[in-house]
């Protein structure tokens, strides 16, 4: 068999099959997750810390330490192990229904804490594990198994937008949105996810990246039909961005 | 930091005890009667290179000190019911984890938003786990600001033997109590136990580990459970602890636990004074339950009476205890201006079951 390693190096971790469904954006993600700390050398001093849904498995692929936290509370582990273990790398790991249902609350404290931890954020639009149900970043009229005529917006609330939320935060020193869409955003979606633990190794601040990719077994779509769906729909609600690089002019006290 | 002897606020003297035996950081949320902990924590913690960390809420505490636990390091926390009530999330997940920490419970009025004033209503919370699951927190209940200080290194011994979180839980009337404590000289308790084979500090000395306590094959979550049934099994059979008094000839003993528990000692001597077989248990572990002193009660022992800040939580364990042997009475109360019974009551009380 052919070494892949030679290629990827030890942090992603070809060896195991992946539980990810057909398609499924959480798989590319992982990958750039994994090829960040391979190329900024911090797999030894690099902890994961995963929510409760599909991202959960997302530590099986990578030969780092990991922590499978309570669901919605990643940020907040985070919080405590980063106190406890300043000189090591956390980050957080987690759905959209993880980070921005159950999780809201610890996700935005731990952004305005500012701390040096880097969140990514899995945004498919749905409860991927649980079966495609309605998540706080549904579309308006998007049906799923638990909107069967549609999020109806006028009682059931409009898709959240999350780094809007956190770009009045000072702590938060790179922000930005990416998608999987296409081959062309994958690679600009590589260079955010590195620069969030770079602003994390250099110490710098509170780093975060939400990524628009396609469930295709909970959106109940093809998987061809799940990424143009992506790239039109999606894509043009959550319009991907970076909102904030702060990393230039910030020092690390 | 040097032994010396301060006049302070029993949650005071838990903050001091916690910094002085080694606990680093400290997780919490401002609620009464257990906010003193966190004020001094804020200033002393700092002399021993640790940290207090305010947090947005009970559940984000609890996760946090989750997490500081993971490394290895020693982490506590303190609150109050309601804020125990939140924290439940967490504590359910480090016990079926295996991680070692402090926590605090300055009992005060339930249920709800209940009210400020102590008493001992989370007994049942504290000694049946407290969050889902099958799990036990051993829980240490003191009787005073010295007693907080002596049982500081046996709570982190437990945390860190038997990889649990430790519970302590003092009613608020002892939680707030002014008293004189002597204090250690610094040690750090956490520092005498080896983490390297289980801590979360990333691969850099050793394969991948992943803190997994969600049982995606069933077999794991069965042996998961076996291995901690087993564990409560070594602890219930090593670390029962009481105190007891004048039971040897007993024809009637009070078991209490907190500060009715430190009250038996003036009720015995009173009664005693008068020609009154009475001994009295006070129960110190709550959980594991001191099993072994109801054990040992000698044959002269007639009846039994429960004295409890709440409607009668203990009273289920001292039962189960004795297992229906000699009766057992009940005494006990919760909230109002005066939430605990005076010795005088408790006097009263004793000689009415004894005929009088």
């Amino acid at each position: 068999m052919q070494d892949l390693g030679k290629n990827f190096g030890k942090t992603l971790n070809l060896d195991k099959l992946t539980s990810y469904c057909p398609g499924c954006g959480h798989g590319i993600v992982t990958r750039l997750v994994a090829e960040a700390i391979e190329e900024l050398g911090i797999r030894e001093r690099t902890v994961s810390i995963v929510g409760i849904g599909c991202g959960g498995f997302s530590h099986h692929y990578m030969d780092i330490d990991a922590i499978e936290a309570t669901h919605g509370r990643a940020p907040s582990f985070a919080v405590g192990y980063k106190l406890a273990m300043p000189e090591n790398i956390v980050f957080t790991y987690a759905g959209d229904g993880d980070s921005c249902a159950i999780g809201l609350g610890d996700l935005l404290h731990a952004a305005n804490k500012g701390m040096p931890i880097t969140s990514i954020m899995i945004n498919n639009t749905v409860f991927g594990m649980t079966g495609g149900q309605m998540s706080p970043t549904s579309l308006d009229g998007q049906v799923t198994a638990t909107t069967p005529r549609g999020r109806d917006v006028s009682w059931q609330g409009y898709p959240l937008l999350v780094p809007e939320m956190m770009r009045a935060m000072p702590g938060v020193k790179f922000l930005a949105r990416e998608s999987v869409a296409t081959p062309k955003q994958i690679m600009h979606a590589k260079k955010s996810v590195k620069k969030a633990f770079e602003c994390q190794v250099r110490g710098l601040g509170y780093a975060f990246v939400e990524m628009i990719v396609p469930c295709p077994t909970g959106l109940k779509k093809s998987v061809r039909e799940s990424y143009d769906w992506c790239a039109s729909q999606m894509n043009a609600y959550f319009q991907p961005q970076i909102f904030k690089d702060e990393m230039e002019q910030s020092h690390a006290d | 930091m040097s032994q010396e002897t301060l006049f302070l606020k029993n949650t005071e003297t838990f903050a001091e005890s916690m910094a002085r035996c080694g606990v680093k950081y400290h997780f919490a949320y401002p609620i009464t009667p257990a906010t003193d902990v966190m004020k001094r924590t804020a200033v002393i913690l700092p002399r021993y290179g640790g940290t207090m960390m305010q947090m947005e809420s009970e559940l984000a505490v609890s996760s946090a000190l989750a997490g500081a636990a993971c490394s290895g390091k020693l982490a506590a926390t303190s609150s109050s019911g309601p804020g125990m009530s939140l924290m439940q999330e967490a504590v359910s997940f480090m016990a079926g984890a295996e991680l070692p920490c402090i926590m605090l419970d300055s009992m005060r009025v339930g249920p709800g938003d209940g009210d400020i004033v102590g008493a001992q209503s989370d007994y049942y919370m504290a000694t049946r786990g407290g969050g889902h699951g099958d799990y036990h927190v051993p829980v240490l209940a003191p009787a005073s600001g010295q007693e907080i200080v002596e049982l500081m290194p046996r709570g982190i011994r437990l945390a860190y033997v038997y990889r649990t979180p430790v519970l302590f839980v003092i009613d608020g009337v002892t939680a707030q109590t002014t008293e004189s404590a002597t204090l250690p000289e610094y040690h750090d308790y956490a520092a005498d136990y080896d983490v390297s084979d289980w801590a979360y500090t990333g691969t850099g000395k050793h394969p991948k580990r992943a803190l997994i306590t969600g049982s995606y094959a069933h077999e794991d979550g069965f042996q998961m459970n076996e291995r901690l049934r087993r564990k409560y099994e070594r602890i219930t059979e090593a670390e029962q602890l009481w105190e007891e008094d004048s039971v040897a000839d007993a024809e009637l003993v009070v078991a209490a636990f907190g500060i009715h528990g430190r009250m038996c000692k003036d009720l015995v001597r009173a009664l005693r004074a008068e020609g009154k077989k009475v001994g009295s248990i006070r129960p110190i572990s709550l959980w594991p339950f001191p099993q072994k002193a109801f054990d040992a009660l000698p044959d002269t022992v007639r009846q039994v009476l429960v004295v409890e800040m709440n409607h009668g939580q203990m009273v289920d364990d001292v039962r189960l205890a004795l297992n229906g042997r000699v009766p057992v009475h009940f005494f006990g109360k919760t909230g109002g201006d005066m939430p605990m019974y005076t010795l005088h009551e408790m006097i009263a009380k004793t000689n009415s079951l004894l005929g009088e």
